[in-house]
């Protein structure tokens, strides 16, 4: 099952996603948890907290250091990046927003 | 004065910068209300029915440069111009321009999406106040599409996901040497609120703004929270964080 949860901002995305990914987990389903947003804060509503959440690292900033060794495939990027969130949740950064100038809207 | 409103989805940026447009065109300012978001939000609390108006395409022209397919502003046609022509009229006399909503399944922004940008280069200046609404959160890079704003408010409720977003816009602006950057508290219950809210952002405190009942009543009815309780909490809180930066009063 892969679901995306879309809507307008402080609808209640990251909550929606966060309670269902955990809920999954509980069933004994494998979940994996992605944080699409350049703002990502899905971490904090699965219960990682703010520092946590603040401290990680993008997938795709991950792949840009540009190593040679890692992201031999998209779940070897998930197990190296990803954090485990309360109920066994993986959960992995897309992207983030590092810099302030141009780009799309 | 140009402002600009930035903050985390759903910290309240529409409801306060349409609620600030509104008042300030009432105080006789020329008011120009900016919706740089691809979804709708800014004409609601302006009071505007048209959320999903863009520029028209005709508001701009293709040219060839060098080989490169580009868009300008059609011949003859001024930042300034398009602004009078295509500005919708709200509540108060504001002036009001938003980028084109998306349509459909592949929505083509370009036309619209390189006209708002033309008119982002060539705005009224003298006399005219801008007041703008920019996406939620980090993606839409805001010294790109808030460029014309001298003080960029972010709004933060006392959440750590909106805390965290502040820190994150914060941040940005550093690395942007952005000009005057404040915060405002949005949703406050307890003063110390407030305080957690500079100290977590490390940015200074504009001002605050109650949670407010009324202002979820009049989001569920579709009304301007200002129309809807002209004397209520939040339309008394703009009204100070409008005060304390036309007095130019140093913010706590």
């Amino acid at each position: 099952m892969k679901i995306a949860v879309v809507g307008k901002g402080g609808s209640g995305k990251t909550t929606t996603s966060a309670v269902l990914a955990r809920t999954f987990a509980r069933q004994g389903r494998a979940t994996l948890a992605l944080d699409c947003d350049t703002n990502p804060n899905l971490g904090i509503s699965l219960g990682l907290g703010e520092e946590v959440t603040e401290s990680l690292i993008a997938l795709r900033d991950a792949v840009d250091t540009g190593e040679q060794e890692h992201a031999s495939s998209a779940d070897d990027l998930v197990r190296r990046f990803g954090v485990e969130a309360p109920d066994g949740v993986h959960l992995a950064v897309v992207s983030a927003i590092q810099n302030p100038e141009p780009g799309c809207p | 004065m140009r402002v600009a409103f930035v903050g985390k989805g759903g910290a309240g940026k529409s409801s306060l910068a349409g609620t600030f447009a509104r008042v300030l065109a009432g105080t006789g300012e020329r008011v120009l209300a900016l919706d740089s978001d691809p979804m709708p939000g800014l004409a609601f609390s302006l009071g505007i029915d048209r959320v999903d108006e863009g520029l028209p395409d005709e508001t701009v022209e293709e040219y060839n440069d060098d080989g490169h397919r580009r868009f300008r502003l059609r011949q003859g046609l001024t930042g300034v111009g398009a602004v009078e022509r295509y500005a919708v009229q709200g509540p108060d006399g504001v002036h009001f321009l938003q980028l084109g909503k998306a349509h459909g399944q592949r929505w083509d922004n370009t036309r619209q999406h390189f006209g708002f940008q033309h008119v982002l280069d060539d705005l009224p200046g003298d006399g005219w106040s801008i007041v703008g609404d920019l996406p939620g959160g980090t993606r839409q890079p805001f010294m790109t599409w808030g460029r014309y704003a001298d003080t960029f408010l972010v709004i933060v409720e006392p959440t750590p996901a909106s805390l965290l977003t502040g820190r994150r816009l914060a941040r940005l602006a550093a690395t942007a040497q952005a000009p005057r950057v404040v915060v405002v508290a949005n949703k406050v219950r307890e003063s110390e609120e407030v305080e957690r809210v500079g100290e977590r952002t490390g940015l200074r405190v504009l001002g605050a703004v109650p949670f407010d009942p009324e202002l979820e009543t009049a989001d569920r009815l579709g009304r301007a929270v200002l129309d809807h309780d002209p004397q209520g909490q939040t339309a008394t809180a703009v009204r100070s964080l409008m005060d304390v930066l036309l007095t130019g009063m140093e913010p706590s």
